[in-house]
């Protein structure tokens, strides 16, 4: 048997060209690879890490920003240590450029080496066998019933989509009608009486005192004094806890708050002699975050002043803790009503009126106006907000019926207090809002700084209330401090330390003087006098008149953000570390 | 390509083509904060890139010369490797210099917005590349998708191992870029904005840069396209259609034989598009009475076709909506108010630091959403009716004797120029077994 011996193929210059093609594309495949996961790791790398978070230099900023003084040298390590990762940063987005132009080089050499490898191993066409006639027939049969059940596949898709999309839209949701508060009819748990409005007025309830719009029913205070050598102090106490928060006063009893990242606590003083009467930690509620709530430097653990309402004190803190106690310091309700999204911390203070606490939770995310039962702490009403806010809300004494007037980032609404039922609103705010509006005789006045003043005229509408803006002011205006109306002006202290003088029916200036330092704390007018303190501690007296006169001005020796209170013969004043009694010699 | 590259230089190439294009994902979206103190530094001089200097007229005579070009190429001198080499450069300079703008495709939504919105303008230039590939489509068919095109022109240069979709299917999937047209124009009329840039999936590798989602859609697409040629041209894109419609009538048109069909059947398989129609049978199998009656059910069917679509867009309207900038941003906001989303995006925070308050913004998006109503009920008929005349057309009896291009299909890439004997003595020379130098096509 001989066996047959197959031809050897001959080795052609195409079977050269083609062997020589593929190993170019394999090289240019590998390398290409290679740089492909080089580019990955570093993106992964870069993406997963932000330069500037590097806790050595997180840590060094957090110091910096803790130092009562510039530390020059701290300023120039976080610099040099900013710069050198920003540096890294760059290098490796350097990198990442270089190697997508590697990439791109070697598979575009890798495509032109297939390509070549391809032509020179060349293929016949192959056609494949001759179908029947009825074949053209089928496929025009066939893309008909392709086509018509893809149309109905289409019809019954995008109906299933509309039904499963449903819209997160509140289908009510058309415009400022939903602004309107959602039970409109007061459901309250407990009915008894509460102390009336003229009863409040004898009182430091609030935040700039009575209704919060920063007018002393008492007038006979204190103008001038001497905290170093003790004249006209009555007392003086250390208040354990920080806060920018003001004393509210009711009766013998002086309440406050103070906190720091980890504790909450709600502070009562006794009125004629400083003494501390009991001071009350919060205690963990079922939702309270376990984590300390971020606050801004200026806002502090404890920027809102408490609300009282005879046997019912009030406070709340940065982190949604609401609490009421007696006045004897027992807890009588207490809960966390969430997180507030907002940036720089809650800081809007508690107002009640009537049986009711109202509290302003403007905030990014759901903001609202809660009216809740100064007993149980239940909802009586709730109204949704449209923005955010640092500003508290004032209750007004206007001729056509007592007014809840608050201010947010972009509108003044005014409710009716009792039932929540939205009254009036005017868009005249911008910016971040945190100044408190003024009122004197039906007319408000709000202002905040990047924006304008602007005077609301009130009167009344058959059974409604109308509000038309009266006048606009936009030189010197209010950053933190919150504007106040007398009978004949409104009073503006800027955190420049500006305080101006505008005529209340007109808006004209009156006056405008320039202090050395700025004003954080809001005015207050006793009577024809106008009491400011500014943050560096000192609480000037001027005449509330025509033209400007200082009439006195009384060192603290201490930062002053919190408004005093004014009652008779005394005014509270709380300083950085303190809570002062000034009293008026007898 | 006729033959096949080896085997596992092709496993290669897929994997790396597939990484190369999700490493584009390393150039997106890199945000980097200020410096949180003044240092003295000095901000660079504003650097305009070269291309951005060219003058609009450049553009216009580019496109005008690669047209003219792409047509003689296709028409004339019938060189597939003159297109390839043409696209090669299109790419180079729409694609990667021009950075994908102005772009043809993109420039329907110009025009669409002209002719829709009252404040709207289009810039001469978008309306010259708008009109002029579908000028040429006019007369010498798609020369514009061949090799001009920057999208076909990508495409095209990675289809290396294409492969012939069922036709059936190509007709179910054709329907895409009219879906995608009617989006298109709903998108413009309703203030929805110019949604072939937003969903541009080439124009992030023409820059560099773009959002992780739109460099995995490119990345897809180009990946899909090494063995479903140009699946972007032929399965979505809108301006497609126009130039479909135009080509349908072109004055001349690319053939796959320059002289007499001699029935080889040697280009039969050789389109990776499915654009070479075969001769038809001499008769049909039913009777005329019989295909009268089709047609007519079918003719019958059209208006209710229209109605169905009507309803379902209109039915769709609130998902279709939901691309709207104002309907998107209060849905959002609507789901952090509930709570149902804890994070906050950007455009949420942004909106949260404005002016406009959230009811104004719910209702800004309901009478978005209202004209949505509207308009995606006339998208729903235009989808309606596009199907209808579809199966109207498959309904109607044509009649071929040669193997011809399908005039609104072909892309005129020259791809079975190399096919036809009659274009190539060597190719003829080896089916006719002649002892002759082979050089077949590829």
């Amino acid at each position: 048997m001989t066996k047959q011996k197959t031809p050897k193929r001959r080795f052609t210059t195409n079977d050269l060209i083609a062997y020589a093609a593929s190993t170019v594309a394999v090289v240019a495949g590998l390398f290409a690879l290679v740089v492909c996961v080089l580019l990955i790791a570093n993106y992964l790398q870069v993406s997963a890490v932000n330069p500037l978070d590097n806790p050595q230099l997180v840590e060094l900023r957090k110091q910096l920003a803790a130092a009562p003084e510039t530390d020059e040298k701290m300023v120039q390590t976080i610099r040099g240590m900013d710069l050198l990762a920003r540096k890294a940063f760059f290098t490796s987005q350097e990198e990442l450029r270089t190697g997508g132009y590697l990439l791109l080089g070697s598979v575009a050499l890798l495509l032109i080496a297939l390509k070549i490898a391809a032509v020179a191993r060349p293929k016949l066409p192959e056609p494949s066998e001759p179908e029947g006639p009825d074949s053209y027939w089928k496929m025009l049969k066939r893309s008909r019933e392709w086509l018509s059940f893809a149309g109905a596949l289409l019809v019954i898709a995008a109906m299933l989509c509309a039904y499963l999309a449903q819209s997160a839209l509140p289908i009510s949701a058309l415009g400022p009608a939903a602004l309107e508060t959602k039970k409109p009819e007061i459901k309250r748990v407990a009915e008894r009486t509460f102390p009336t409005w003229d009863e409040m007025k004898q009182q430091w309830p609030t935040f700039r005192g009575p209704g919060a719009y920063g007018v002393a029913v008492f007038t006979d205070v204190p103008t001038e004094w001497d905290l170093a050598a003790g004249k006209g102090i009555k007392w003086k106490m250390q208040v354990t806890l920080p806060g920018h928060n003001s004393p509210v006063v009711w009766g013998k009893r002086i309440f406050l708050s103070g906190a720091d990242e980890n504790v909450r606590e709600v502070y009562c003083f006794n009125a004629d002699s400083g003494e501390l009467l009991w001071k009350k930690p919060l205690p963990k509620f079922p939702t309270t975050p376990a984590e300390p709530t971020k606050v801004g430097e200026g806002t502090g653990f404890a920027p809102s002043t408490m609300a009282v309402q005879g046997d019912r004190i009030c406070a709340i803190f940065p982190n949604g803790d609401l609490a009421c106690f007696d006045p004897e310091g027992n807890l009588v309700w207490g809960r966390n009503i969430g997180k507030p999204d907002n940036h720089y911390g809650h800081a809007s203070s508690l107002l009640a009126y009537q049986g009711l606490l109202f509290v302003q939770y403007d905030q990014k995310t759901n903001p609202k106006l809660y009216a809740l039962d100064l007993d149980t702490g239940k909802e009586v009403w709730t109204a949704a907000r449209g923005k955010m806010s640092w500003s508290s809300p004032l209750c007004v004494p206007a001729s056509m019926g007592q007014e809840l007037v608050l201010s947010s980032s972009k509108d003044v609404i005014a409710y009716d207090p009792l039932s929540g039922k939205q009254l009036w609103m005017q868009s005249c705010l911008d910016g971040e809002v945190a100044p408190s509006a003024a009122y004197a005789n039906d007319m408000v006045f709000v202002a905040n700084e990047y924006a304008t003043g602007t005077a609301i005229r009130l009167s009344k509408d058959g059974e409604a209330v109308k509000s038309e803006i009266a006048w606009q002011w936009d030189e010197a205006l209010p950053d933190v401090s919150s504007p106040v109306g007398s009978d004949k002006f409104f009073f503006v202290a800027t955190s420049r330390g500006e305080l101006v003088c505008l005529d209340r029916e007109k808006g004209e200036k009156r006056w405008l003087h320039e202090f050395e330092e700025g004003f954080l704390s809001s005015p207050v007018v006793v009577g024809d006098k106008l009491f400011v303190a500014d943050r560096k501690g000192t609480v000037y007296c001027v005449k509330a008149g025509e033209t400007f006169e200082q009439v006195a001005a009384s060192k603290m020796d201490e930062e002053i953000q919190a408004t005093p209170a004014f009652l008779d013969k005394r005014i509270y004043i709380r300083t950085a570390t303190s809570l002062v009694c000034v009293e008026k010699a007898q | 390509l006729l033959s096949g590259a080896p085997g596992r230089l092709g496993s290669i190439f897929v994997l790396l083509v597939f990484m190369f294009f999700f490493t584009g994902l390393a150039f997106a979206e890199f945000r980097f904060p200020m410096p949180e103190f003044e240092s003295g530094y000095k901000h660079p001089e504003m650097h305009i890139p070269p291309a951005s200097l060219i003058p609009p007229l450049v553009d216009l005579a580019v496109l005008t010369g690669a047209l003219a070009l792409s047509a003689w190429l296709a028409l004339k001198r019938r060189s597939r490797r003159g297109l390839f080499i043409l696209a090669l450069a299109s790419v180079l300079y729409f694609g990667f210099y021009r950075k994908g703008c102005v772009c043809s495709v993109g420039s329907i939504q110009n025009v669409f917005a002209a002719m829709f919105l009252h404040d709207a303008t289009v810039p001469w230039i978008v309306l010259a590349f708008f009109l002029l590939p579908l000028i040429f489509a006019l007369y010498f068919g798609r020369v514009f998708c061949a090799a001009v095109c920057p999208l076909g022109a990508a495409q095209e240069l990675v289809a290396v191992f294409p492969v012939q979709l069922p036709r059936p299917l190509l007709r179910v999937l054709g329907l895409i870029p009219y879906l995608y047209l009617g989006l298109v124009i709903v998108g413009m009329t309703t203030g929805t904005g110019y949604l072939i840039c937003r969903y541009d999936p080439f124009v992030g590798f023409f820059r560099q840069g773009a959002s992780f989602n739109m460099f995995v859609v490119g990345g897809i697409i180009l990946l899909a396209g090494i063995v479903i040629a140009r699946p972007y041209c032929r399965f979505f894109c809108p301006y497609g259609v126009l130039l479909g419609w135009m080509s349908r009538f072109s004055k001349w048109h690319t053939t796959i034989t320059p002289t007499q069909c001699i029935q080889c059947r040697l280009c039969e398989e050789s389109c990776p598009y499915g654009a070479i129609e075969a001769p038809t049978p001499p008769a049909p199998p039913m009777s005329r009475r019989e295909g009268a009656r089709r047609l007519g059910w079918m003719l019958a069917a059209l208006p209710v076709l229209i109605a169905i679509g009507a309803f379902t867009g209109m039915a769709f309207h609130g998902v279709v909506a939901k691309l709207h900038p104002t309907v998107s941003l209060a849905e959002r906001i609507a789901l952090e108010e509930k709570g149902a989303l804890t994070e906050h995006t950007i455009e949420s925070d942004t909106f949260r630091a404005g002016k406009e308050t959230i009811p104004e913004l719910y209702g800004r998006a309901q009478s978005v959403k209202q004209a949505f109503k509207v308009h995606a009920a006339w998208w729903g008929a235009f989808i309606g009716l596009v199907l209808g005349i579809k199966l109207i057309l498959l309904s109607t009896a044509k009649r071929r004797t040669d193997f011809e291009p399908d005039r609104s299909r072909c892309l005129s890439c020259g791809r079975c120029y190399a096919y036809c004997p009659m274009d190539n003595p060597a190719l003829l020379a080896t089916l006719e077994n002649k002892p002759t130098d082979t050089r077949v096509p590829s």
